[in-house]
């Protein structure tokens, strides 16, 4: 099944780059009040077996502290073409990442998972921090993480 | 003769130049230099100076040292002396255009702030993400 849908999205994408149907979705992360330095969250979308599949966001501008990020890190490889213009500052705590972009709608009720993977300096790594099935269904229901992120939610167009 | 008063008088008298207050540099304003007379005289030593700030009574200097290594230094904001210099991590892959010029090869464009015609992401989105934070 996977396999054709992936050789759908690739023809498609190929034959029709210009109309290649996306979303818009937006990711919300909202921060509990951990009380440390800003925190880097990689946004990230898994299959349901957790496979890595492509980023999302990287919330944090220094490479070096990358590999905190650590099931993104493994996934991704870390591969700078993986990240190239999907970065920006880390999260402060307490405060609320809002993040919008054209996902292409392949990716929706297919099977895939959005992932938050969180570190703070000198505070504990969180990978899976949040994991979330990507469907219709689950677009405005949020759901609590397990380490800095208190809520989690994603709103599709 | 006791040489032990001598030697603490000595010590005393070398400490005195050290930074015994609580502000590592303790300079009177009255004579501070401007900070781009320092940002001169350090990019004729072959810095490249990304910004220099107020610490502590002293300016500090962020950029790349002659070496090209980022460091951080701090001097005394009249006589420029250097007080002190840390060198941050080789690995250190910030968003500095340097980075992307090498990583490309001297296209001596900001890649991060133009748009992804000439060298597409390998991944799952089209275009830049809208980020905010409240």
């Amino acid at each position: 099944m996977k396999n054709i849908l992936f050789a759908l999205g690739l023809a498609t994408a190929m034959a029709l780059p210009a109309y290649a149907q996306a979303r818009e979705v937006t990711f919300t992360t909202q921060l509990s009040n951990y009380g440390g330095d800003g925190a880097y969250l990689a946004l990230y979308l898994t299959d349901a077996d957790g496979q890595y599949q492509g980023t999302l966001w990287i919330a944090g501008q220094k490479s070096k502290y990358y590999k905190h990020l650590r099931g993104w890190a493994r996934g991704s490889g870390m591969n700078k073409a993986e990240y190239d213009g999907l970065t920006g500052a880390s999260v402060t705590s307490g405060r609320t990442q809002n993040v919008t972009l054209e996902l292409d709608d392949a990716l929706i009720d297919a099977g895939y998972q959005v992932r938050v993977d969180t570190a703070v300096e000198d505070m504990r790594d969180n990978r899976s921090d949040v994991v979330a099935p990507l469907t219709t269904e689950g677009s405005g229901k949020s759901v609590a993480g397990r380490g800095y992120v208190q809520s989690f939610v994603y709103n599709l167009k | 003769m006791n040489i032990k008063p001598l030697v603490i008088t000595f010590s005393l008298l070398l400490m005195s130049g050290s930074a015994l207050a609580d502000d590592d540099c303790d300079d009177p304003i009255a004579g501070w230099q401007p900070r781009e007379n320092l940002r001169q005289k350090l990019e004729a030593e072959g810095w490249k100076v990304f910004r220099i700030k107020v610490d502590d009574g002293c300016y500090e200097v962020k950029g790349r040292d002659p070496e090209g290594r980022r460091a951080e230094a701090e001097y005394s904001p009249a006589t420029f002396e250097l007080r002190g210099m840390e060198l941050e991590d080789d690995d250190d892959d910030d968003d500095d255009d340097d980075d992307d010029d090498d990583y490309r090869g001297k296209s001596g464009n900001d890649s991060k702030s133009i748009n992804k015609e000439q060298a597409p992401r390998k991944g799952i989105i089209t275009g830049r993400p809208t980020v905010t934070v409240e």
